[in-house]
């Protein structure tokens, strides 16, 4: 009680002695205007200055407000007594004021009795200056924070200035630390000394945030130029060969042959826009493009004829070209260069990229300290791929393991294996609309999902797959007509339109390890899931007496019997506990992908895939499996990032190929036990 | 000579005079009651039902042949009864497109070039994927011929590299149904692209008009892909029955039965179901490329998985091990399904709910396939044969 | 007399146990032979390796006149060089007639163009009644096999071997589950066939070897362990050990 007590004091005298620091400033603040008042109503870029320095050594709090309003042009004056004001007006004929220290109303006047001051542009910069100075140095950490972002977004010169004059003052570790970045950043960008600035750039080195990738592909932007020699006072970056490919990390072209050259965007320069360059710089005559040179075919017809040749000889480039040419002859087109004339030239002139930045010193240490971030971006680009293929493995795993089970395990073939995964999805949506909060429905949905995909499992067992053992064809077939029935249940129950299952707010956002690798806690989330599973069933397969009796059941039913197990009750539990499985992973992906009647088929050719990769039989197969097929397509996708579709066709036809050389999968049970 | 063959063969096989005679009946039913030759009790889209009908009774006939009497239960002759589709489909739109360009440049002043020609038609087919050049894949697309050929070959050589790769490692059973399927869905993924040379997800449309027949009304075009398809369905069950009649007959169902004993009896097993799997395909793909002008449109989701799932169902329905079954099952089927989900049949009113049929087919569909598959194995020809017997 | 076949130190191991470790074996043109042994000694394992359905790990199989080694070859490649294969269960297909069953297995071209277009001429008609009356099913030559009683589909299937006009027969527990009857048939069946084929006989009934008659091999954990006639294979004490326990 005493230490409460103690707490409550000392706050309140803390408040105390900041309440007079304040009064004392506001005093200086407004001997400072009531000093310069002509300086601020008439001030120029020549006199401002010290008037800002004054106003800001007197630490007031509403210094930024004032500046901020007098930037604004909202700052007024009295004209009886040149006292400052605020105002505010409903009909612009009276304006209620307001006091520039506290912000006490000093009653309405008429609009004659005030002034408003409008400083000039010039003014308004060094304003912004330094109210930005005033933000960095503001008490408030998330202000400072606040302004460092925006100075990152939008970098000027004269916030150089500011932030070096601020970062004297920062008390915050972890802001210092950032402001130092973006002092440097800007450094880099403005500093006038060569020094400096490379300084700065070698302080990068490995750095992996983007916008320091961002200053420094600025600080190299080229552009492209021709001339008959290569100048000498400019920062060339590289020599360019009209037609040629790619570029070499120390700027020389090179091209790509073969296989290698895939598509023809990587060329720098192609030789028709090399030699419009040229047309451009006024080097060579235009050329005339095929359609102009239709518009002056079209246009000399004369009596279906053009010169010697008839119009509906002209089908073809090279009867065009022969006429065209007798145009000129006749003196009625231009001449324009043939494309030998045109190579002739281009090969006459050279063409360069050159560096915007005129300093080779700092663009040469710019292009090293880049190269060197790329390769450790490289690096982490393979750090998250990594990730990836680990996430959408587990996912794989997850949609697949209820399978392992019932293929694997009892080798029955469950088409609506999907089906079960959708269910699983809807019956935690149906949970979240009973149970508003998100956490505590999610940990219901779980075992309702279970519990409803087990009874079904287990309904389906009973109905159906018992009367089929051992025709696996025919199962196939019952299962799939169990699968149409089930999607078109669910969709004359839930609609066509995708239902969502929300995640709790402590999953969303992202783990972010730098700007390169940064993974989604949901996935982080099916990850672990997709690992407790992997141990409950490894446990319930080889631990418990219902795994023994499966294992028993599937390998010698007949004997099984024989020693009281009963088969009956076994497989239905077993295929109970398969489909109740794809129920919990159906609440899973449900999370991260839209709930439709649809959502199962998205999975059940990937699922088999995975247990059929894996090897059957065999949970550890599943998960090795799940791994290979997800890096896979992954792997795959980083090649061709844009197109997810083409990864998944290349991935089924290597799935294709890879049973060719492994029929019974990654982890083969071999011997009599596999010839069954 | 040939024709001393085939009239002992039929004579020997009275249920094929049956059905060709059953079949020229239907077809000259439907001609006389049509809109474009006869009197007008049907409609020219219900001709054009019929016809599509009975290519699939023909895709269904190549599955019972590769299923029912191989034993290979492939998720994949929709595949190619799709692909099939595409080939002609390409020649069907190339030709149409490239007079639509000529007719719209007659009044220009200067003829085309064969470049401005192939680019013009290239805006006109590919602007809908944001492109205009030629893939290469369209090489043919000019030639009626040649793309006819590749309705043959290009199903033909995909069914032989991929049953070559399958058999040779002997994948068999429900592995065999998985990786087929995986190769339908690989398929139908690569299909959906928009680079993939096939206009993506749009698909080849407009295939109902056929290029220089403007003139001719659909009632008259409608007839004659039904006679084409009557044609067709006729022909391939003729040779599907002399197939399953001859020795290889007996030894492809020896395969379905008993494969390792086929094996040392002496039989290249593998070289069998390859000559099934690929005969199989091309009759799948013949379907398709005269199913698809009277559909009018073909995009990839006619290729998913599940369609050639449907066409398991059907055979399945309709009787394993018994050509005339899959015919049954597929036309009993496919109709049913469009008198269903076409509102032709009355809703039932519970009451406190209706039972509409658009949306309760599918589980309707669903729940009497596997009652199919418990209680009448053997599908409906299994039932003509018990009523045979009996 | 030149041997038939030749099988050389084979051995194969699934999963570290060793079915047949170092296993040579000779048989002759025209010979009849036993082969006993306890269960997992070995005896389907090595057929399977002679028939091409298991590749050996190490040893090799010769086969004729012409030195063939069978080992790379599959099934049936191997089945058309002329060995036959009866399997323990009788499998016939069960869903084609007796006669269809025959003619399939009928000495012609296996190409499957060949098959195709195939046609079942006098002479092999002709063939077909005669091997139908050899294994005793001349009445049943239009039924279904599936039909026919279990020692029925037996000799169906030890007819269509002898349709296959193959030089070796291996014959895998013909007698399991016969009748007295029905098996005194398959022996005489089976000493006839030996007039001009080789054949090898697996086999576990004591008694339907000694009908046989003929030199015995006895197999144990995958290698011979004694040969000779009946008499002396059971005087022999390795033999006498691994049936009775030491």
């Amino acid at each position: 009680m005493r230490f409460l007590l103690t707490i409550i004091m000392s706050v309140m005298l803390a408040v105390m002695s900041l309440s007079a620091t304040t009064a004392q400033e506001a005093d200086a603040f407004r001997q400072v205007l009531s000093d310069n008042y002509k300086l601020i109503q008439r001030s120029s870029t020549k006199t401002v200055s010290p008037v800002l320095e004054a106003i800001q050594n007197t630490n007031f709090q509403g210094a930024a407000e004032f500046l901020d309003k007098w930037q604004e042009k909202e700052l007024w004056f009295r004209k009886s007594d040149n006292a400052f004001v605020y105002v505010e007006t409903d009909d612009k004929k009276t304006y209620r004021l307001l006091d520039v220290v506290d912000g006490t109303g000093l009653g309405e006047v008429p609009k004659k009795e005030i002034k408003q001051i409008k400083p000039n542009s010039g003014v308004r910069g060094l304003l912004a200056a330094r109210l930005v100075q005033f933000q960095l140095t503001d008490p408030d950490v998330e202000v400072r924070r606040k302004s460092l972002e925006s100075i990152n977004r939008d970098p000027k010169l004269e916030h150089l200035e500011a932030l070096r004059i601020a970062i004297e003052k920062e008390t915050d570790a972890g802001l210092l630390a950032e402001f130092a970045r973006i002092e440097r950043i800007l450094t880099i960008k403005f500093d006038e000394d060569p020094a400096a600035r490379i300084e700065a750039l070698n302080s990068f080195s490995g750095a992996l945030s983007i916008d320091v990738r961002a200053s420094l592909n600025l600080l190299l932007t080229t552009k492209l130029a021709v001339a008959k020699t290569l100048p000498e006072d400019i920062n060339i970056a590289r020599v360019i060969v009209p037609d040629q490919t790619g570029v070499n990390p120390d700027g020389s072209a090179f091209r790509l042959h073969g296989l290698l050259d895939m598509g023809g965007d990587q060329t720098e320069l192609t030789r028709d826009a090399a030699y419009d360059m040229l047309v451009k710089a006024n080097l060579a005559p235009a050329t005339i493009d095929p359609a102009a040179r239709k518009e002056i075919l079209i246009a000399n017809i004369e009596d279906g004829k053009i010169g010697k040749l008839n119009v509906s000889e002209l089908d073809s480039d090279e009867a065009r070209d022969s006429a065209y040419s007798d145009l000129v002859l006749l003196g009625k087109a231009e001449a324009f260069l043939t494309e030998d004339e045109q190579d002739q030239l281009i090969s006459e002139h050279i063409f360069y990229a050159s560096y915007v930045e005129t300093n080779q010193e700092v663009t040469d240490v710019a292009r090293e300290v880049l190269n060197d971030i790329n390769a450790s971006v490289t690096l982490n680009q393979f750090f998250d791929l990594a990730l990836d293929g680990i996430s959408l493995a587990s996912i794989y795993f997850l949609a697949a393991i209820g399978l392992a089970i019932t293929f694997g395990v009892m080798r029955v073939i469950n088409m609506a294996h999907g089906e079960f995964i959708m269910m699983g999805a809807y019956s935690g949506y149906v949970v979240q609309q009973i149970v508003p909060n998100y956490t505590i429905s999610i940990i219901i949905g779980i075992p309702v999902a279970f519990m409803v995909t087990f009874a079904a499992g287990v309904l389906m067992e009973r109905l159906v797959i018992r009367h089929l053992y051992n025709r696996p064809l025919e199962t196939l077939l019952a299962t799939f007509g169990i699968s149409i029935a089930l999607q078109q249940l669910a969709k004359n129950i839930f609609g066509t339109q995708a239902r969502p299952l929300t995640a709790p707010d402590w999953l969303d956002g992202a783990w972010v390890i730098n700007d390169v690798v940064s993974i989604s806690w949901i996935r982080i989330a099916i990850f672990v899931l997709g690992i407790l599973f992997f141990c409950m069933i490894l446990f319930v397969l080889n631990k418990t007496r219902l795994g023994l009796e499966t294992r028993a059941v599937t390998q010698n039913p007949r004997m099984a019997a024989s020693m009281g197990i009963d088969p009956d009750k076994i497989n239905m539990l077993t295929f109970g506990l398969g489909c109740g499985i794809a129920g919990i992973a159906g609440v899973a992906i449900g999370l991260f992908a839209k709930v439709t009647s649809e959502l199962g088929n998205d999975y059940i050719v990937q699922s088999f895939m995975t247990v059929v990769v894996g090897g059957v039989g065999n949970i550890w197969g599943t998960l090795a499996g799940a791994t290979m097929i997800g890096f896979l397509q992954k792997i795959i996708e980083y090649f061709n990032p844009s197109n997810t579709l083409a990864a998944q066709t290349y991935m089924i036809i290597f799935i294709i190929i890879f049973i060719q050389f492994r029929p019974r999968g990654l982890i083969a049970l071999k011997g009599r036990a596999a010839e069954a | 000579m040939q024709d001393a063959v085939l009239t002992k063969f039929l004579l020997r096989h009275p249920s094929v005079l049956v059905f060709l005679g059953m079949l020229a009946v239907f077809t000259i039913g439907v001609t006389v009651l049509s809109e474009g030759f006869g009197i007008g009790v049907v409609s020219t889209s219900l001709v054009k039902t019929l016809g599509k009908t009975l290519c699939l009774a023909l895709a269904a006939i190549a599955m019972d042949l590769v299923w029912g009497y191989c034993g290979i239960l492939s998720l994949g002759h929709f595949a190619f009864f799709g692909l099939g589709g595409y080939m002609i489909g390409m020649w069907l739109m190339y030709a149409r497109t490239e007079l639509i360009v000529l007719k719209a440049n007659a009044a220009a002043a200067l003829p085309l070039t064969p470049q401005e020609l192939s680019d013009a038609i290239g805006v006109q087919i590919f602007g809908v994927v944001g492109g205009s050049e030629f893939p290469a894949i369209w090489a043919f697309s000019d030639s009626f011929i040649l793309q006819l050929l590749l309705v043959v070959l290009v199903p033909g050589i995909l069914a032989l590299v991929f049953g070559w790769l399958a058999f040779r490692s002997r994948v068999t059973g429900v592995y065999l149904s998985i990786l087929t399927q995986a190769m339908t869905l690989a398929l139908a993924l690569y299909l959906f692209q928009n680079d993939s040379g096939l206009r993506g997800n749009n698909g080849l449309s407009g295939l109902q008009n056929l290029p220089g027949l403007e003139e001719t009304s659909q009632a008259d075009v409608s007839l004659w892909f039904f006679w084409g398809s009557a044609f067709a369905l006729g022909v391939c069950y003729v040779i599907a029955k002399l197939i399953v009649e001859s020795k290889l007959g007996n030894v492809i169902r020896a395969i379905r039965d008993d494969e390792s004993r086929v094996r040392f009896l002496g039989y290249n097993v593998e070289g069998y179901k390859l000559f099934v799997f690929v005969i199989t395909a091309i009759m799948a793909a013949i379907a398709g490329a005269i199913y698809y002008p009277q559909a009018g449109i073909i995009n990839p989701a006619e290729l998913a998985p599940i369609a050639s799932i449907y066409l398991a169902v059907w055979v399945a329905i309709g009787g394993r091990g018994c050509l005339y079954g899959a015919v049954i099952g597929a036309i009993f089927v496919s109709l049913l399904s469009s008198f269903f989900t076409g509102g032709q049949i009355p809703n039932i009113s519970l009451g406190f709910y209706t039972i509409q049929w658009v949306d309760w087919w599918l589980v309707l569909l669903g729940l009497s396939f596997v009652l199919a598959t418990l209680y009448a194995p053997k599908g409906l020809g299994g039932l003509v044969d018990k009523f045979k017997k009996a | 007399m030149s041997s038939l076949l030749n099988v050389n130190g084979i051995s194969v191991s699934f999963d570290g146990f060793k079915a047949i470790n170092d296993l040579s074996f000779e048989i002759a043109e025209n010979e009849l032979r036993a082969i006993i042994g306890p269960n997992g000694a070995g005896k389907s394992t090595f057929m399977d390796i002679v028939t091409g359905k298991t590749r050996p790990d190490m040893g090799d199989v010769i086969w004729g006149e012409k030195n063939v080694s069978l080992i790379k070859k599959s099934e049936s490649d191997i089945a058309r060089l002329g060995i036959g294969r009866k399997f323990q269960r009788p499998t016939v297909f069960e869903d084609q007639t007796v006669e269809d069953n025959l003619m399939m297995a009928l000495r012609n071209d296996r190409a499957p163009f060949a098959v195709l277009f195939y046609k079942f001429s006098n002479d092999d008609k002709q063939k077909v009644v005669e091997l139908a009356e050899n294994i005793g099913l001349s009445d049943e030559i239009d039924r279904i096999a599936g039909e026919l009683s279990h020692g029925q589909k037996q000799w169906l299937e030890i007819g269509m071997l002898l349709a296959q006009e193959p030089r070796l027969l291996l014959v895998d527990e013909p007698a399991a589950g016969m009748t007295k009857q029905e098996r005194n048939k398959t022996v005489e069946l089976l000493k006839k066939m030996a007039q001009n084929h080789a054949v090898v006989v697996v086999e576990h009934d004591m008694e339907f070897i000694r009908d046989l008659d003929c030199k015995v091999t006895v197999l144990h954990e995958g290698s011979v362990l004694a040969e000779g006639s009946l008499e002396q294979v059971i005087e022999n004490q390795d033999v006498i050990d691994v049936y009775l326990g030491r």
